[in-house]
């Protein structure tokens, strides 16, 4: 018989094999070049990488250890401006992204400390006034932020003295997202990845089996975080323009919306899902409100009739967040 | 004390009541709906501002009384609340950890309704400005008030304390009551869940609509109340403990009069930080809230 | 057998008013299979639970082989070699055999090698199920399972929680024989109403009644004691 400790993939559902790597990697790297003649259509693919990056990133906390942080995107915000506000002060760039990045690890590895208490819907309503806090500190710390008004025409970052063509930036985020898809790939299938799928399943049952459940949730969140800082720092110069509607809780709903809508706790389900709904933003621009409508709607047929998601097909109906019970009904369960 | 002392505590505590009483009754909405089917609404904001959106299309581009406006959107919100009930939110009725799925349909409900509302009524920055019930100034002491928000005071607290005694001491209350506090025996002793969910759902909405429509009489707004009212709602809800009527209503209170208190001596956004502060506090150390059940 | 393993002194647990336990006192040695009985709410399960750190007992000293265990979390006291089972069934539904195991070994103090799972997993009779998805299997299935995986970890002590709830009368004879040839592997405290379970297999019982040890001693002397009979035995399933 085949022994247990040689396999490696922790689920047949997020095995990640070498071809679709291969695959993605060979798309992301050409699009910038397919797309130079059009620079719009190229933007849109930039930013659907920056979106694929943080979608991997959430979806290490949603889909592979079970907590929904909607402060996702101010995570991002916190990044981009500490980014935005040290090239201002004469910083490279380069050396900015790191610190902000950080930065961004640190803020959401202590802002995700309730989810040591607090389970299920509770940990996602507190992530969300703590998105709703981060969003009002962007506005009413307006000497850093600019406030509501935001910061705008952001230049794109040099190297080696000359500012960056719009193409080798482009290259530089397609870089990015198919380095987050690797680093997830690989984390899911190391025994931290097991360790998380444990958390998400049962967390109690992970503690008796030894696994330390309070420092790998954190792990979690500061590799999340690092993703969604990187991704903000990213996205300041690319677009030239951050305001605190940039990061706010429909942003966070967005992206954990890629990932839910492409498959939450898979490795491609969410980038299809990036891929399928961050160029909506752009492509619907003059009809935002649509977007606002179809985004909705979108929420409401992944809860209701595909849990799975794109990648766990229609059929599967798993209860929407096998996460643990919520604290108010394992309190009254513990009398 | 000087007047103009006086005035500003006059006016602050004339406002903290307005405020509180329109604050306790969305809170009391969102309470009775999450107490009875586990249904925190994130739309409760969304509700609130379609209420109001709806009273100002009656008033200013049809021309009807305020007074029959103000019914007509309260008397709209149930068949929404049913046909709402009926489509979505029946189906999770014995979903176990239902409480989280609702949460995100319901934030998926407010982005459809942000959407729908920048697209009919506007930007964001528009001002909706409805006309009063009645007109008239009255003097408390030396501060004036506008007859049209004491009217809107009274009406508020009129509601609160029916909803009170309905939930108290009549068959209908008592039902849903039954069923906040344990579903399988109020089943047991003949109350028909089902049926006091879907009146539950649609009383808690009703009551959101009245607060939306009562806030626009008495005040000017614009669509980004209905974000702030949804934080401030769960605020409440969460601290005055979920299903807790009366924790809603005195946390409301509170509410209403610490916004107008800070709004006078600070800007609404550190009344804001100190309710989600609060709040914080709160679900991390007593998830139960003050008032539990 | 005079090596201690286990030693609990005077522990105790309130659940707001509620006593659920009033000072304990137990003492088990190391290869010695430790029965506890008695009605339901009497806390046994918050013993186990205190134990493995998942309850914080209000007072009282737990140590365990040689060390306290005062304030250390559950996976601490987990990779101190002291494991569990739950009086509901529990592993992880949507994973399969397989990963349920290979989970257990990520974090254990001494992970079995891949020939000693394969040798446990033989003789629990749970091999040919290694690729099914663990929620689908049966309630015996999935007991075997979680004594896989608590086995693979290598343990010192394991805590039962009524190992044969649910199963079949037919299920509870092999669960027994399991249970017994288990013995072998490491020591056993076990919880249980089944007083077949507890007959069969304990060196010494301990009768829990309202939070307190009512009665202690060699199975035959406490099944056949007159104050156990007359609290518990007479009303249970003697």
């Amino acid at each position: 018989m085949t022994t247990v400790a040689e396999t490696k993939d922790p689920s047949p559902r997020s095995i990640g094999h070498g071809l679709p790597l291969a695959c993605f990697a060979a798309v992301a790297f050409a699009t910038p070049f397919l797309l130079s003649g059009n620079r719009y259509l190229a933007f849109v693919a930039g930013v659907t990488m920056i979106h694929i990056l943080w979608a991997s990133g959430m979806n290490l906390l949603y889909g592979y250890t079970g907590l929904m942080p909607l402060m996702f995107a101010g995570l991002a915000g916190i990044s981009a401006y500490m980014v935005v506000g040290l090239t201002a002060a004469g910083w490279s760039f380069w050396l900015a992204l790191p610190v902000g990045a950080l930065a961004a690890s640190i803020a959401g590895t202590i802002l995700g400390l309730p989810s040591l208490r607090l389970k299920g819907f509770y940990f996602t309503l507190c992530s969300l006034v703590i998105q709703t806090v981060v969003t009002l500190a962007f506005v009413y710390f307006s000497g850093l932020t600019n406030g509501d008004t935001g910061i705008s025409q952001i230049p794109l970052p040099s190297f080696a003295g000359t500012p960056l063509s719009g193409l080798a930036y482009d290259l530089v985020l397609a870089a990015s997202a198919v380095i987050g898809v690797v680093i997830l790939m690989v984390i899911v299938q190391s025994t931290l990845g097991r360790r998380l799928i444990a958390i998400r399943e049962d967390d109690e049952l992970a503690g008796m089996l030894g696994i330390n459940v309070t420092g790998y949730k954190m792990i979690a969140f500061f590799i999340g975080s690092l993703f969604a800082g990187i991704g903000g720092a990213l996205y300041a110069p690319y677009i030239g323009f951050i305001s605190p509607r940039s990061f706010d809780v429909l942003i966070s709903m967005n992206i954990w919306l890629m990932v839910a809508f492409g498959g939450r706790g898979t490795i491609w389900g969410p980038v299809i899902g990036a891929v399928l709904l961050a160029p909506l933003s752009f492509l619907l621009q003059e009809y935002y409100t649509v977007k606002d409508v179809l985004y909705g709607l979108l929420i409401i047929v992944v809860i209701v009739a595909m849990p799975g998601g794109i990648a766990g097909g229609f059929k599967r109906k798993r209860r929407e967040a096998a996460a643990p019970v919520d604290v108010a009904a394992s309190r009254r369960s513990v009398k | 004390m000087s007047d103009v002392n006086l005035i500003i505590l006059l006016s602050t505590i004339s406002t903290g009541l307005i405020l509180g009483s329109i604050f306790a009754l969305v809170a009391v909405g969102v309470t009775i709906v999450y107490g009875s089917i586990w249904m925190p609404n994130a739309a409760n904001g969304q509700f609130f501002v379609l209420a109001a959106l709806l009273g100002w299309t009656m008033t200013v581009s049809w021309g009807i009384h305020p007074a029959i406006a103000a019914l007509l959107v309260i008397g709209i919100s149930v068949p929404l609340s049913y046909a709402l009930e009926y489509v979505l939110v029946r189906r999770f009725y014995d979903v176990p950890n239902r409480n989280i799925s609702y949460f995100v349909l319901s934030l998926g409900i407010t982005q459809i309704l942000t959407g729908i509302f920048s697209f009919t009524y506007g930007r964001w920055s528009d001002q909706f400005q409805l006309p009063p019930l009645v007109g008239g100034i009255t003097f408390v002491g030396p501060l004036p008030v506008a007859n049209n928000r004491l009217v809107v005071l009274a009406l508020a607290l009129a509601i609160l304390a029916s909803l009170f005694a309905l939930l108290r001491y009549h068959r209908y209350g008592r039902a849903i009551r039954a069923v906040f506090q344990n579903r399988d025996a109020a089943a047991l002793r003949g109350v028909n869940v089902k049926a006091s969910y879907s009146l539950s759902f649609a009383l808690g909405n009703a009551v959101i609509f009245a607060g939306g429509i009562l806030f626009a009489l008495a005040y000017s707004f614009d669509l980004t109340v209905a974000w702030t009212m949804s934080i401030t709602a769960f605020a409440i809800m969460i601290i005055g403990g979920p299903g807790s009527v009366l924790g809603a209503l005195i946390v409301g209170m509170v509410f209403g009069f610490t916004q107008a208190a800070v709004s006078t001596v600070a800007s609404p956004t550190i009344a804001a930080f100190s309710y989600l502060g609060a709040m914080l506090l709160i679900l991390l150390f007593k998830p139960s809230g003050l008032f539990a059940r | 057998m005079k090596d201690i393993l286990l030693d609990v002194k005077a522990v105790s647990k309130r659940f707001g008013g509620v006593a659920a336990l009033k000072g304990i006192d137990l003492i088990q040695h190391r290869g010695e299979t430790l029965g506890m009985i008695g009605p339901n709410g009497s806390g046994k399960t918050t013993f186990v639970n205190v134990i493995s750190g998942h309850t914080k007992p209000n007072a009282g000293s737990v140590s365990f082989d040689g060390h306290s265990l005062s304030g250390s979390n559950p996976f601490q006291i987990a990779k101190s070699g002291l494991t569990r089972t739950y009086q509901a069934v529990r592993v992880f539904g949507e994973l399969t055999v397989r990963e349920n195991v290979a989970t257990a070994l990520v974090d254990a103090r001494d992970a079995a090698s891949p020939d000693a799972v394969a040798e446990i997993a033989d003789w629990l009779r749970i091999s040919h199920r290694f690729d099914a998805r663990a929620g689908s299997l049966t309630l015996m299935e999935q007991r075997q399972v979680e004594l896989l995986m608590r086995l693979v970890q290598k343990p010192k002590l394991m805590m039962l929680d009524e190992p044969v709830g649910g199963l079949s009368s037919a299920e509870v004879r092999i669960m027994i024989g399991v249970l017994s040839e288990l013995k072998g592997r490491c020591t056993i405290f076990v919880i249980e109403h089944t007083m077949k379970v507890i007959r069969e297999l304990a060196d010494k019982v301990v009768v829990l009644m309202a939070g307190e040890k009512l009665a202690e001693g060699p199975p035959a002397q406490i099944l056949s004691d007159q104050r156990v009979i007359d609290q518990y035995l007479g009303t249970a399933d003697a």
